[in-house]
């Protein structure tokens, strides 16, 4: 048993020793990221989904979106009269990535838009319909780590920090300043054959 | 025998200047990016500073001289009886005026490096300001622009880099502003015809990746 240990472990070795992540890596995934918004207080869940493509060994570019999961009860929330009923954003940027072959520390800076509806009763007021979205420029930063494992598969962990206001508001204007986490198990694969 | 020593003339030029275009200057080069931008000392009275977003592509016409060819969309609130929004599209001239010393020369391994920058350009913009109480209440109008100002690349890679620009834009046509009295909450939109200039001081932070070479192609 021993010596089959002893046996099978260079071959361990020689797939540790294997670099999935290279250039022309495509990968993507879909996640649920939990998110605290501190300037209401809210705590909502997202659908975050991303597409990431390597262009060279440390630089990526990368298009990605978060949905607010519909109908999502807010949790540990202290004024949901005045939280949007809806909230979705979508990011385009590049990615700078550093560490080991297989096991990367990864860093995004993404510009983009966030689009808030606002709940027909605001903040006890009633919105007329042509206030309900409000679209505006938004960025994205993200750290965080990826493993990958296998020739299709990786895990990651990312910290999100967005900002970004409702401004089409009858009243002040809503800051829309977020923190969260996206992690999961992420697919990826190559699209070019290295020489 | 003049028209052969003109045709020599001209093909050794032709090499000169081919290898000068295809091993040394980066012209021709094509970049694509995206930006964010902050505006702040808006000409409008009361109005906070505003948050942007925006692309841009770059052509490099010489190794010294760049052009930024950019849109934005920018927002800004006006206390909290209106909000602003500004459209702009325009280009950027780029010059690099250190760009002959050896520091920026890249022998041997890349390595990251600044490389400053002084832009001056100009754009179209459209801008529109909206009560904040009654949606229908709006000023809008349309005007043209110059600005200029300072930057730096951060070359992080031979085809990557990161800039941050400091810029103030001048608006050369109808100025729009509002009146709010704070007694009663009314608005007015106040439209002067004619030049004003009235402008804004906007720092840019921009990702960019070189993604074609349209002319000058290196030989191997």
């Amino acid at each position: 048993m021993a010596l089959l240990f002893v046996l099978t472990l260079p071959l361990y070795w020689a797939q540790e020793r294997t670099s999935y992540f290279q250039p022309s890596l495509l990968r993507a995934s879909a996640t649920i990221a939990p998110t605290r918004f501190y300037g209401q207080n809210t705590t909502v869940a997202f659908i975050n989904g991303f597409v990431e493509y390597i262009l060279e060994d440390k630089i990526s570019v990368r298009g990605e979106g978060f949905v607010m999961v519909p109908n999502t009860p807010m949790v540990m929330t202290s004024t949901p009269e005045v939280f949007p009923r809806n909230c979705n954003s979508w990011y385009a940027g590049f990615g700078y990535h550093i560490g080991k072959k297989n096991w990367k520390m990864d860093l995004h800076a993404e510009p983009g838009i966030l689009a808030a509806e606002l709940a027909k009763n605001y903040n006890q007021y009633n919105v007329p319909d042509s206030y309900q979205w409000s679209v505006n420029p938004s960025y994205l930063i993200k750290i965080g780590t990826s493993y990958y494992f296998s020739k299709v598969c990786h895990f990651f962990a990312e910290l999100n920090y967005s900002d970004a206001w409702a401004r089409k508001m009858p009243y002040t204007s809503l800051s829309m300043k977020q923190y969260g986490i996206s992690a999961g198990l992420g697919f990826h694969l190559v699209t070019k054959k290295t020489p | 025998m003049k028209g052969l020593l003109f045709f020599i003339l001209l093909a050794v030029s032709a090499q000169v200047f081919g290898q000068i275009g295809g091993k040394i200057t980066p012209a021709g080069m094509l970049s694509l990016g995206a930006r964010s931008t902050l505006s702040l000392f808006n000409d409008e009275k009361n109005e906070m500073p505003g948050t942007g977003v925006g692309g841009q592509f770059r052509l490099r016409f010489s190794d010294a001289v760049n052009t930024d060819w950019f849109f934005d969309y920018i927002t800004s609130d006006i206390l909290n009886y209106a909000f602003r929004t500004d459209y702009h599209i325009g280009w950027s001239v780029l010059f690099y005026p250190i760009n002959q010393l050896d520091y920026f020369r890249q022998e041997g391994g890349f390595k990251p490096k600044f490389r400053p920058y002084i832009l001056a350009g100009h754009c179209f913009d459209y801008s529109r300001i909206e009560s904040k109480a009654d949606a229908t209440l709006y000023g809008e109008r349309w005007s043209s622009a110059v600005q200029a100002g300072l930057g730096s690349h951060l070359e992080l890679s031979p085809r990557f880099d990161i800039s941050l620009t400091g810029q103030y834009m001048i608006h050369l046509g109808t100025h729009l502003e509002t009146e709010y009295n704070f007694g009663t909450g009314e608005i007015t939109f106040l439209k002067e015809p004619g030049g004003s200039l009235a402008g804004h001081l906007l720092i840019t932070l921009s990702l960019n990746y070189k993604i074609a070479k349209l002319w000058g192609r290196t030989k191997k």
